[in-house]
């Protein structure tokens, strides 16, 4: 056997083994009693994008495309989201601070109104995600007013 | 067998990596709970810990100065040297010995801590995006007032308002000095701010 065959073949050993190491699904279902509907109210178009361009990676509910099912893909996957949900899950808002509510919904505003949300990798693979400047306009100014009233509340 | 030996062995390293994955999740998990735990507590008590008593008794010297030095370094927008300060400021919340602290006390300090301590890590890790830093710099500047209004600063602080920045809404800082430096405009617009208060 040539060396590019064993190479070849040692590749697609590994390729197969890999494919039997699925990480945990992000998957819960249930509305939390910390959702952030809970906190602010949240209209339908606002909804849209939170469901279209962030819960894939920052609520406990991902919807998983095809290929989340083919590693490496999938760890990628799950790393992302596990490094979204600790900076920001949108299901556990209720149970931060006031503080950290108020600095979250500015921090929001900041990231879609500076494109660092959502990721570019992510707008790649999700043409929903990749949000027109009206949707960006009505988010921000969503996640502003929120904050507004949230501290105006306290 | 040289090849199936190889596989192997390369398989089992991509196990092994994985399950240090996981592991490394679960870890996160619980601290999450942790602080989840943390801030439900906050959220009750924060409005009516007693802020006058707590003066002078803990230092928070280091967390002011490292504060200070950020500020200086956003003044001449200087963003490395910004990103630099924020890391050491994630470190001195880090670091901060809070052994010495009421339980009312520990409670304001933590549920700052928790915001702050998140910012400061933005701020360094965004060196070369100073509107980034800045926009961190802004709610970081409020979490270290509460700070200074409940542990005194240690030496004499303003707390300076510019009303151009963020399209008019405006912010605050806090300053060690009397002179105008905005940290916000940077070398655009220096001198924009007035002094609201005096932080003995």
């Amino acid at each position: 056997m040539s060396l590019i065959k064993k190479i070849l073949l040692v590749i697609g050993i590994v390729f197969i083994a890999i494919q039997f190491i699925q990480p945990a699904h992000n998957k819960s279902g249930q509305v939390l009693a910390t959702d952030i509907s809970k906190i602010v109210s949240i209209f339908d178009s606002v909804q849209a994008v939170l469901k279209n361009a962030c819960y894939d990676c920052h609520s406990n509910n991902t919807n998983y495309p095809w290929y989340s099912n083919i590693q490496p893909m999938g760890w990628l996957m799950a790393k992302h989201i596990r490094q979204g949900k600790e900076a920001l899950n949108f299901n556990a808002f209720g149970s931060y601070s006031l503080r950290r509510q108020l600095s979250k919904l500015n921090g929001i505003a900041n990231s879609i109104k500076d494109d660092i949300m959502p990721l570019s990798s992510y707008k790649l693979m999700h043409k929903n995600a990749q949000l027109s400047t009206n949707e960006k306009t009505l988010f921000i100014n969503w996640a502003q007013q929120s904050k507004d009233s949230l501290s105006a509340k306290n | 067998m040289k090849n199936i030996i190889l596989s192997i062995a390369i398989a089992a390293t991509t196990l092994a990596a994985c399950n240090s994955n996981s592991n490394k999740s679960t870890e996160s998990q619980n601290r999450s709970k942790d602080t989840q735990a943390k801030s439900q507590t906050d959220n009750a008590t924060i409005t009516t810990s007693s802020v006058a008593d707590a003066k002078n008794t803990v230092s928070i010297k280091e967390i002011v100065s490292t504060y200070l030095q950020l500020k200086n370094a956003l003044t001449k927008d200087n963003t490395t040297d910004a990103a630099t300060a924020g890391t050491t400021l994630e470190a001195a919340f880090k670091n901060f010995d809070k052994t010495a602290l009421t339980a009312a006390q520990k409670k304001t300090f933590e549920d700052v801590e928790d915001d702050a301590r998140e910012h400061a890590e933005h701020i360094g890790k965004n060196g070369g995006n100073i509107v980034h830093q800045r926009e961190h710099f802004e709610i970081l500047s409020k979490d270290i007032y509460d700070l200074v209004k409940t542990f005194g600063g240690g030496q004499v602080l303003y707390k300076v308002f510019c009303p151009m920045y963020n399209n008019g809404k405006g912010a605050f800082w806090i300053s060690e000095i009397k002179e105008i430096k905005n940290p916000y405009l940077g070398k655009a617009m220096p001198t924009c701010g007035t002094i609201k208060e005096e932080i003995k």
